[in-house]
């Protein structure tokens, strides 16, 4: 399983809207490493995408919210982090309908966003719940 | 010339236990991998440092290194293989930037790039880590020099 409990940051949307990516990026791994023809995957594969594009904007939106609701200090970096990975989602996105959906460009993007995924959670994200922590900031508000 | 085998090792050693929860690690000087198919990935640097980082796996490390991510089984290194194993390297150099610049050293990184082995002897200034962990060995050709 892709999610583990060490990701609770103990902030209750947040930590439901990364079960809720971790649990999409799962199947749309599992979608992709099906040993059945691109065919009989793309339709899948299309649509998880297109509920990635929505989805990530929307819990970085949260996510920043609550950073600027603490003080966080990182949360012009964590912002632009964010930024970031929306545009790559974005040009993947476009990328991947001008090419006809191309599958090694996509099996390309899931590997990326995979790792990506985790190192975010694991480690930046956990900086947010540190600080909210060490300032004795309610989390549950 | 300023110590770059300590941060990389702390960086990977970090990167390792957040992202993969691998926490026995060795580490030594070390030339080369043994023979074998292996996946060479570089991060260049520009800033106080240039030159490049070639992140270097046998196949059944970085086929390892996925299934612990993802708890699927991966049988080949292909494209979603290869981009994982790239992102691992463009974190490990992102931490490695924050060490650098403690000290002082202001640099940045680029996007991985896919590298097919060669002997690196255009090099003068070479550090090579060996780092072995449960999922098996990685070798970082750390090729770095200071800009002028």
């Amino acid at each position: 399983m892709l999610w583990k409990e060490k990701y609770e940051l103990g902030v209750p949307l947040i930590d439901e809207q990364h079960k809720e990516l971790f649990k999409r990026v799962e199947s749309f791994m599992q979608v992709l490493r099906m040993a059945s023809s691109w065919e009989d995957k793309v339709e899948k594969v299309n649509e998880t995408l297109n509920f990635m594009n929505t989805y990530v904007v929307e819990h970085f939106r949260d996510e920043e919210a609550f950073q600027q609701e603490i003080g966080y200090p990182g949360e012009k970096e964590h912002k632009k982090v964010h930024a970031d990975m929306v545009n790559y989602v974005i040009a993947v996105t476009e990328e991947y309908k001008n090419s006809g959906y191309n599958e090694q460009l996509i099996q390309k993007f899931a590997g990326k966003l995979m790792a990506w995924l985790i190192n975010h959670v694991a480690s930046e994200d956990q900086r947010i719940a540190a600080y909210a922590i060490s300032k004795g900031v309610d989390k549950n508000d | 010339m300023t110590d770059l085998y300590t941060p990389f090792l702390e960086a990977t050693r970090n990167v390792f236990l957040l992202m993969l929860d691998l926490s026995d690690i060795s580490d030594r000087p070390a030339e080369r991998l043994g023979s074998g198919e292996e996946l060479d990935v570089s991060i260049g640097f520009i800033g106080d440092l240039k030159g490049e980082v070639i992140y270097r796996l046998p196949h059944q490390t970085s086929l390892g290194i996925v299934t612990i991510m993802s708890g699927m089984e991966f049988d080949a290194v292909d494209e979603f293989v290869t981009s994982a194993i790239s992102e691992i390297a463009n974190i490990i150099s992102g931490n490695v930037l924050t060490m650098l610049a403690e000290k002082d050293l202001t640099c940045d990184i680029l996007p991985p790039v896919l590298k097919s082995p060669d002997d690196g002897e255009d090099y003068k200034n070479r550090n090579n880590i060996l780092i072995t962990s449960e999922v098996g060995d990685v070798c970082l050709d750390i090729r770095l020099e200071l800009a002028k």
